[in-house]
């Protein structure tokens, strides 16, 4: 339903002013969201509504980067923080403190199979850094110098630091080109996406395996005494062409079996995935493998705070015990315990109110409101996802499944379109649903139907109509 | 029960966390870790009720001292507000945290990146100069200059800046980022060039920039990085000639001047940035620990308007998920009044000098003590074999091992990494609890001086 904003108060344009003169927002413009009238300013949230500074309300349907698993306004997660804060805020250097140790205890026993010791840091990127550094120093604990290089899959994303940011990655809007020269070893495998596939297959099974094989391939030219590492995410996330593209079967049981059978570590991603979000605790439990070293960040404490985590098996552990084999690194506010104890707080929601199996179930309803929506537009080219884990890939033809070229301007008309109906929906290639767990069936119902409408709306548009 | 309590917890640390810089297997021997339960000004309480006295203030980043309830209702409140942000939305205490930074920072600073550590302050500051040059039309400007002995982060661009290769080996994460210039440190006291005076080492390590700038190319150098004065090498505070000459080195070829603040500002060095001291103004600038003393992770990328114009309409590709949270803005807001409404600067400034005039006596009677250094509550010693060669102790005499148990059986939180010992109590100290930290620090001097038999 459209609806008329609220006109922008003299305190709002104030405060706009401020924005676009001091604050360096992600990847937003300062002079088109002059020229718009943006930034939009949100001072209050509840589940998946925010209100903004002029008292327009709004529904974020992917909570943040697919972030705010809890939803908005959880006043437990702030008692938690200040509670916390008034014990004692930080952990003097040498030792530790309950919230820490007791977090690290929790995130062995829900993470699968032996993963059991964690290096708390505040990031995604963060977690992924500190998972490719100790991947290069596990290998050269056991001798084995050579091995620095790290395979990750092109169109993953793995967050936006010094190696982070060459993980993965797409030509095009995201371009890496601003900072060259990329670090040494970045090696890419295809990605294992049955509606793009980059490694032909006439069945989804042969997409898949081929996709695991091409990582294989990458060792065997590349040299297994120099491979340290491969990344991937359970699944990838809110990128433009792989975004929600959920492999096989076949797909993680093959990874493990090639990792292992040339000594590369296995690093699943799990910033994303993890917490609830596929309908499991970690994406990676659907396909019954243990990673080597997991990471997470977002879900674990619903971004109400900065909290990641990197939890290796004892395995990996093992070649850092010992005096002469500590592992070198230290983050300001790595091991913080207010924010351990705001994430045992999110976890304690998650687990009391049955997040994760809600997470599958809607999910499920999720994906039949998309089937349904989708077969009915011929500019909706794929569906696909788990749990609350979600995409449409937007096509101009669903036979040569050709996007639209930039000009088109289709995400920007789109983001305008979903804005009337005060929906925040950002479309990049595909269009991503992962709303917080606590999502509804009405609001599902409410944000597919302007779906429905707007897809229609840029069909007439661009002359593609049914 | 307390001692089941805390054996549970330690246990638990023990076999899931893994902490800093730490081996768990010698950790579990020794009785440690400690678990702190409880923090109130400059100490802290563990898990059997024996307080502390933190020299280090955590990582020199715990401003304003523990225990300070304020920060804890603001963060309460926002949180009860709103915690995160829609995508491509902002919110006020951001909004307004960028403002007050713009309004604290020398200069043209104006325009910031919020972020959540001091690595990441960093790393977004060299992408942002390499992608500056960029959308200039000079793609080929990549490198990085940085001093021996500095440390700007641990991440994967920023752990290859400065850096102390005895101390620290970065040996297991090769191989190193391309583009790493490293020129030697203006620190008198071990100047690689055997200056007569620190105005001659001051020259001579600042000409190193723009030799090593004439060395590669011009065409090739992104930007300069520095902190005003290096924790980890003791605190060192070069002399006056120093930044001013760097700043026109960089002027004269094109090369941003990157001011990493994380560890000596907001306060911390007796003024509200370290670079205040020198009158210079950089390009960018990055903040982390005292910007919210820790309560909470946060940073900033501060960048001159005149050089964020490159990016009005064509903004760079860099985002993380945790910048920008609007309770750590609130938080550090709080923070920052703080510090301005009970003048811990000038505490800084006042407590500094006395701390720094009691350490410098402890030269007297201690000969291991090689040099006191420093500025504000930005502090070093430098330990030494023998004072008149500077010679270091060799690795056998483990001297941080010896020192560091001492200090513990004073009641300190301090550690020592090697020769060096940094300190940096919260800003909040008063002089009683400087002279707390001289005595014990005599007590652990006296006590190794004994063990190595130089007294």
């Amino acid at each position: 339903m459209i609806t008329e904003a609220n006109p922008q108060s003299p305190e709002t344009q104030k405060l706009r002013k401020s924005s676009l003169k001091h604050n360096w927002m992600h990847v937003r413009n300062w002079i088109e969201m002059a020229e718009e009238g943006d930034p939009l300013i949100i001072k209050e949230g509840k589940g998946l509504t925010v209100i903004d500074t002029d008292g327009n309300e709004w529904m974020d349907v992917n909570g943040g980067y697919l972030c705010v698993n809890v939803g908005y306004g959880r006043t437990e997660i702030a008692e938690a923080v200040r509670d916390q804060m008034n014990k004692i805020s930080f952990t003097p250097r040498g030792t530790t403190t309950e919230p820490v140790a007791r977090l690290s205890k929790k995130l062995a026993e829900l993470t699968p199979g032996e993963l059991e010791r964690s290096w708390l840091s505040t990031g995604g990127s963060e977690a992924n850094e500190t998972a490719v550094k100790i991947a290069r120093a596990y290998h050269k604990r056991n001798g084995d110098n050579s091995k620095y290089k790290i395979i990750s899959r092109r169109g993953s994303y793995h967050g936006g630091l010094g190696i982070t940011t060459w993980l993965g990655g797409y030509g095009g809007q995201g371009s890496r080109v601003d900072y060259e020269p990329a670090p040494m070893g970045m090696l890419y495998a295809a990605q294992p996406n049955l509606y793009r596939p980059e490694v032909p297959g006439s069945t989804p099974e042969e997409i898949t395996v081929n996709a695991a094989k091409s990582i294989e391939d990458l060792i065997i030219y590349h040299g297994e005494d120099t491979v340290a590492a491969f990344i991937g995410e359970a699944f990838s996330a809110d990128t433009p062409f792989d975004a929600c593209a959920v492999p096989g079967p076949e797909y993680w049981p093959m990874v493990r079996e090639i990792c292992d059978k040339y000594g590369v570590l296995m690093i699943v991603d799990e910033v994303i995935t993890g917490f609830g979000r596929t309908g499991k605790w970690f994406g990676i439990d659907h396909w019954n493998t243990v990673p080597d070293i997991m990471t997470m960040a977002k879900g674990i404490v619903s971004a109400y705070v900065p909290v990641a985590a990197t939890i290796v098996t004892p395995k990996v552990a093992n070649a850092f015990a010992g005096e002469a084999n500590i592992f070198p690194q230290t983050l300001t506010f790595g091991g913080h315990p207010v924010l351990a104890a705001a994430a045992l707080a999110n976890i304690d929601i998650i687990e009391k109110e049955n997040l994760i199996d809600r997470a599958a179930e809607l999910g499920e309803y999720l994906m039949e409101q998309m089937q349904s929506v989708g077969s009915k537009h011929r500019m909706v080219g794929n569906v696909r996802g788990l749990g609350l884990m979600t995409a449409m890939d937007l096509v101009k033809d669903q036979v040569t499944k050709e996007r639209f070229p930039p000009e088109a301007n289709v995400e920007k008309i789109m983001a305008d379109k979903f804005a009337q109906r005060k929906l925040i929906i950002r479309p990049r290639g595909l269009l991503c649903f992962s709303p917080p767990l606590c999502v509804t069936r009405a609001e599902i119902d409410q944000f597919m139907q302007a779906v429905d409408e707007v897809l229609g709306e840029v069909e007439t548009e661009m002359g593609i109509s049914s | 029960m307390a001692n089941t309590h805390t054996d549970e917890i330690r246990n638990m640390a023990l076999q899931y966390q893994w902490m800093h810089n730490a081996d768990w297997t010698q950790m579990a021997e020794t009785g440690e870790p400690l678990v702190m339960v409880k923090g109130e000004g400059v100490r802290v309480t563990d898990s059997t009720g024996k307080t502390w006295l933190d020299v280090h203030g955590g990582y020199t980043c715990v401003h304003l001292g523990y225990g300070r309830t304020e920060i804890a209702d603001v963060a309460y409140d926002q949180m009860s507000k709103i915690t995160y942000f829609p995508q491509g939305t902002t919110t006020i205490p951001v909004i307004e945290l960028c403002e007050k930074i713009a309004e604290l920072t020398p200069g043209d600073l104006s325009r910031t990146f919020p972020g959540s550590g001091g690595s990441e302050a960093n790393e977004t500051a060299i992408k942002m100069a390499k992608a500056y040059h960029r959308r200039r039309g000079e793609s080929g400007r990549y490198k990085i200059i940085s001093r021996k002995g500095s440390y700007h982060g641990t991440t994967g661009g920023v752990m290859w800046l400065g850096n102390n290769a005895t101390d620290f080996s970065l040996s297991d994460f090769e191989p190193a980022a391309p583009g790493m210039i490293h020129v030697p440190h203006p620190n008198h006291y071990r100047d690689e060039y055997n200056s007569k005076t620190p105005s001659e080492t001051a020259i001579k390590c600042a000409q190193a920039i723009e030799d090593a700038i004439l060395m590669h190319g011009p065409k090739t150098v992104a930007a300069v990085i520095g902190e005003p004065v290096s924790q980890p090498i003791g605190a060192p505070v070069p002399a006056p000639e120093y930044w001013p000459m760097v700043r026109d080195i960089c002027d004269k070829y094109g090369v941003l001047l990157i001011i990493d603040e994380v560890i000596t500002g907001f306060g911390r060095t007796g003024k509200m940035f370290g670079i205040e001291h020198f009158d210079i103004h950089p390009d960018i600038m990055t903040m982390g620990k005292g910007i919210i003393s820790s309560y909470l992770p946060l940073a900033a990328t501060t960048m001159s308007e005149r050089i964020a114009e490159t990016f009005g309409s064509d903004n760079m590709w860099h985002a993380v998920t945790s910048a920008g949270n609007p309770v750590a803005a609130a938080a550090a807001l709080k923070n920052i009044e703080i510090i301005e409404n009970e003048n811990l600067v000038e505490n800084s400034k006042v407590q500094g000098e006395y701390l720094k005039n009691g350490l410098t006596e402890l030269m007297k009677k201690h000969p291991i003590v090689g040099d006191v250094r420093g500025i504000g509550l930005l502090l070093g010693m430098e330990l030494v074999a023998d004072r008149e060669s500077k010679e270091k102790f060799s690795k056998e005499v483990n001297i941080a091992g010896k020192i560091n148990k001492e200090f513990k059986n004073n009641g300190l939180i301090l550690q020592s990494d090697g020769n060096v010992i940094t300190v940096g109590p919260p800003l909040c100290v008063d002089q009683s609890d400087c002279d707390e930290i001289v005595d014990g620090i005599d007590a652990s001097l006296e006590v190794v001086e004994q063990q190595l038999g130089v007294k």
